[in-house]
């Protein structure tokens, strides 16, 4: 033991203590901030034990090697010309540390392994089923009521200026299908501390799923993971988890609150506009001041894309999407004279503006 | 010099000094030219980092517009990876490689002059999508369906499959040179298990390259079909797999950061023996701890892929963990080398301790990354972006750094300056903590990465600005650096041959080395020839030291 001990009281020691306690009280503080969110389902409860499990051991390796090559270096810089001995090897510790990383990276596996099949498990039964459909760039969230009748499902499609808000019950099990119709996106949503990429897969092929249990209510943000393109950054969402009673009222509210299709007025200027390829065939578009008019709005995108008109920030008119291929006329109020914006609210890109001139 | 009567030819005619760089087949001017070249596309894909990072320094969007932001971020991670911390290691190599084995040049010089001029060319094309309509913006990973012809029309990114397409050439046709010249070029006495261990590792790497590489140039040909001639490799609603893409990316993408690691962990290898005047300790471990990491890297490219739903998790998991083992292997080599050793701090060796500690912290967070569970919360937030820096750029380009200080003078007969050096260092290195660290902490806390803008809610600002200020410092720390080598150049002291009393072949020769490399050479019996020309007489009486220590402690006890 004295011999072990002997090099603490080295003087080249003493002068390095401040540097290492330094050292120490940065690594503290920044080990503090290496936590993930308070974890929100049983699901992430697991996966948040199996990362603090995981961060420990990370924790003791960062600082059993780097205490070593500190101290290595305060205690052997040269002092004279003299050669160190000349050790070119030892067997015995070098099957000793081959043999410390594997035992850890087994405990590591075995850990990983236990808590993968937890989360990975599904109920038979879950309290709510949601299509998740992901486009450039927002979702739609559509809720199956397994009553067979897709017309009265509940739909909820987002804009980037919009996000859409997911309402889920707590204490149930909640299964997510992630479809997507064009490029991959990613659901995610931290505080449950999981992701799942959202493929477009071939006719005939299942998509990915999700399932989780929420475990408190709450309003969670999240937003699409996988580099998706322009507006990749504006594919926010949230999930507003609530008591069931709670989710009963809200979903009966999203169900009723379906506006009408509005029906189309006689007479007025009808102007004519094609979105494809993520973008309007016409900028510009004139209508007579003072009087109703119609936009026809024609759509060959398999995205959804609207009109929206806009005076400065202001919103003067918002139509309802066409999801897919398919046309929508739609009544738009008098407007005075004077130039306004017209734009898609899905995907406010240059591409999908243009100037709405009322003379 | 005592050269001109060996080579007549050299000094007999005189061509342009212009006409002599661009025709030569100089192992070492090739070198040169690479390094050069790379440092060129370093500091144009730097100045994208601070654009990208300006722009996240705090929510909204201040210079850009999400289409340019996203161009920056692809154009910066494609450049630095492929036109800088690949060849700038492949300039090393170059130049190294020939002097540590003995012998005169690499065993194909045109092919390597060949190799090296792709690059510069590969490079311009990558770039030029900025002149025709804006440039690939699909993240250097170039995902399919989004770099498919229908989501990214732009001909930017078939200017970026052709250009990559030339440079995964140049690396095929380098990767073959390197091959035949260790296996075939080695001077007398020079035994595969007394090569330098930058030799080993170039050896594994430049092997991982050729296995690699025509892997993803087959998926970029496919791509390249899939957008100009209607085929539907990786088209969904034709019969095609967007996945298969990533499949044929990361077969190719993991050894490439392991052939990006691998040389870096070489020159660190190199630097540690001499500034600690000990001998790699575990040579023979290390060598086979190199093998393993190269084998390994193939088994383990659906690591990216956790959360596709489409890989099976338990087998990536393991394979992708078990790369600790050998790596550990050889953390405990390096540790063993300075343990009791006679260490000096000049800048090689501080940039070779630096490359330890930030490798170290690349390496923990690897192991928090195969675990799928963590990864289902981690996979593409800044935690990934934290844990490639801390790999390429604490690894990798510290690496690159402690062999420029190292080997400028073996090139140049000059020393950079010690004084501009450490500024240097510790500049970079704190800059690199600041830029670096906290993207942890952001990913964590669920910042997805490739992200234009945040919410100024999400609480992300902090750790952000302070992410920013330190790539600045990194940006600034460039500048000591510059200004040492532009002032070495000038009036740079001349050191002699062998200023830091190395252990291996380029040492035994002149600075900078005649254009057949030696004049004659040391006897080779270990892997320190040099080292044991120098210390001959130290050796003998070291062993005489031993023998006596020995016999009295076995004569002792019994």
């Amino acid at each position: 033991m004295s011999r072990l001990a002997a090099p603490l009281r080295h003087p080249a020691l003493r002068r390095a203590r401040l540097p290492v306690l330094l050292i120490a009280a940065i690594g503290l503080l920044a080990g503090c901030g290496m936590i993930p969110p308070e974890p929100d389902t049983t699901q992430a409860k697991e996966v948040f034990n199996l990362y603090i499990a995981v961060l420990v051991m990370g924790a003791i390796v960062f600082a059993g090697v780097e205490g070593f090559i500190l101290y290595s270096i305060a205690r052997y810089r040269r002092r004279d010309d003299r050669l160190p001995t000349q050790v070119h090897g030892n067997n015995t510790v070098e099957v000793i540390w081959t043999a410390i990383p594997t035992v850890i990276v087994m405990i590591l596996f075995v850990l990983s392994m236990i808590t993968l099949s937890s989360i990975d498990a599904r109920a038979a039964n879950p309290g709510v089923t949601v299509e998740v459909d992901a486009f450039q760039w927002q979702w739609t969230f559509h809720y199956l009521d397994g009553d067979g009748n897709p017309d009265n499902d509940v739909s909820i499609t987002g804009t980037p200026a919009n996000p859409p808000v997911m309402g889920l019950p707590v204490g149930e099990p909640v299964h997510l299908i992630l479809r997507s119709s064009d490029v991959i996106h990613a659901f995610f949503v931290p505080h449950f501390l999981v992701k799942r990429d959202v493929v477009p897969v071939p006719e005939g092929r299942a998509p990915n799923d999700l399932e989780f249990t929420i475990t408190a209510a709450g309003t969670y943000a999240g937003q699409c993971a996988e580099f998706c393109g322009d507006l990749h950054s504006r594919m926010t969402f949230s999930v507003q988890a609530m008591s069931r009673a709670d989710y009963d009222k809200w979903y009966a509210a999203v169900q009723s609150g379906k506006p009408p299709t509005p029906s189309v007025a006689p007479g007025g200027t009808t102007v004519k506009l094609t979105a494809a390829d993520i973008s309007f065939d016409v900028k510009q578009l004139t209508v007579p001041a003072g009087q109703p008019f119609h936009i026809q709005l024609t759509n060959k995108d398999s995205l959804p894309h609207n009109v929206g008109i806009y005076q400065g920030d202001k919103e003067l008119f918002r139509g309802d999407p066409v999801n897919g291929v398919g046309t929508i006329i739609y009544d738009v109020p008098a407007l005075p004279v004077g130039d306004y914006t017209f734009i898609c609210d899905y995907h406010p890109l240059p591409a999908m503006t243009g100037t709405l001139t009322v003379k | 010099m005592a050269t001109t009567a060996l080579s007549p030819t050299t000094e007999s005619y005189r061509r342009s000094w212009v006409l002599e760089w661009l025709t030569t087949v100089d192992h070492k001017k090739i070198g040169i030219l690479y390094i050069v070249n790379s440092f060129l596309f370093f500091f144009a894909a730097g100045i994208l980092a601070l654009v990208v990072r300006s722009e996240l320094a705090v929510p909204g969007l201040q210079f850009l517009d999400e289409r340019t932001y996203n161009q920056a971020f692809t154009m910066h991670g494609t450049i630095m990876i492929f036109l800088f911390v690949v060849p700038v290691l492949s300039g090393f190599s170059n130049y190294i490689v020939p002097l540590q084995l003995g012998a005169p040049d690499m065993a194909f010089p045109r092919i390597n002059a060949l190799s090296f001029w792709f690059l510069p060319l590969g490079g311009i094309l990558i770039f030029s999508g900025y002149l025709f309509g804006g440039a690939a913006a699909e993240g250097w990973t170039l995902y399919t369906p989004l770099s498919a012809g229908t989501y990214s029309k732009g001909v930017g990114t078939d200017l970026w499959l052709v250009g990559l397409l030339l440079v995964g050439t140049a690396s095929i046709l380098g990767s073959i040179n390197f091959v035949a010249t260790i296996f075939k070029m080695r001077a007398p006495g020079m035994t595969l298990f007394r090569m330098p261990i930058l030799v080993w590792t170039v050896l594994v790497t430049q092997t991982l390259i050729l296995l690699a590489t025509p892997v993803l140039a087959a998926g970029m040909i496919a791509l390249f079909i899939d957008r100009n001639y209607g085929g539907s490799f990786f088209d969904p609603n034709a019969g095609g797999n967007p996945i298969l893409w990533q499949h044929l990316f990361w077969f190719f993408g993991h050894p490439e950061v392991y052939i990006v690691i691998l040389p870096a962990m070489g020159v660190v290898s190199e630097i540690l023996p001499v500034f600690t005047r000990r001998p790699l300790f575990g040579y023979r471990a290390f060598v086979f701890a190199t093998v393993a990491i190269g084998l390994l890297s193939f088994s383990v490219w659906a690591h990216h892929m956790f959360t596709t739903g489409q890989v099976y998790l338990p087998f990536f998991s393991f394979m992708t963990a078990l790369i600790a083992v050998p790596t550990g292997v050889k953390f405990f080599n390096w540790m063993a080398t300075l343990w009791r050793g006679s260490i000096t701090f000049a800048t090689p060796m501080l940039f070779a301790l630096g490359f330890l500690s930030m490798f170290l912290i690349g390496g923990i967070s690897g192991m928090v990354l195969s675990s799928p569970p963590i990864d289902f919360h981690l996979q593409d937030t800044y935690f990934v972006v934290a844990h490639l820096h801390y790999v390429f750029f604490g690894g990798s380009v510290f690496g690159v750094f402690a062999a420029t200080y190292y080997w400028f003078p073996k090139m140049f007969g000059r020393r950079l300056n010690e004084g501009l050096g450490k500024i240097h260092f510790w500049l970079h290195f704190i800059g690199f903590n600041l830029a670096f660290f906290p993207m942890h902490i952001l990913g964590l806390d669920g910042m997805p990465r490739r992200i234009a803008d945040y919410s100024p809610d999400a609480g992300w600002t902090m750790w952000n600005l302070v992410s920013t200020a330190g790539a600045f410092m990194i940006a600034v720390s460039i500048l000591p650096f510059l200004w040492n080598v532009a002032a070495t150049f000038i009036n740079g002291e001349p050191v002699g041959d062998d200023p830091w009393e190395g252990n291996t072949l380029e040492w035994a020769t002149s600075s900078p080395p005649p254009p057949h490399n030696f004049d004659r050479l040391p006897p080779i019996r270990s892997e320190r020839p040099v080292f044991d020309l120098r210390h001959r007489h130290d050796a003998e009486r070291l062993a005489a030291e031993e023998a006596t220590a020995h016999a009295v402690v076995e004569g002792g006890p019994s």
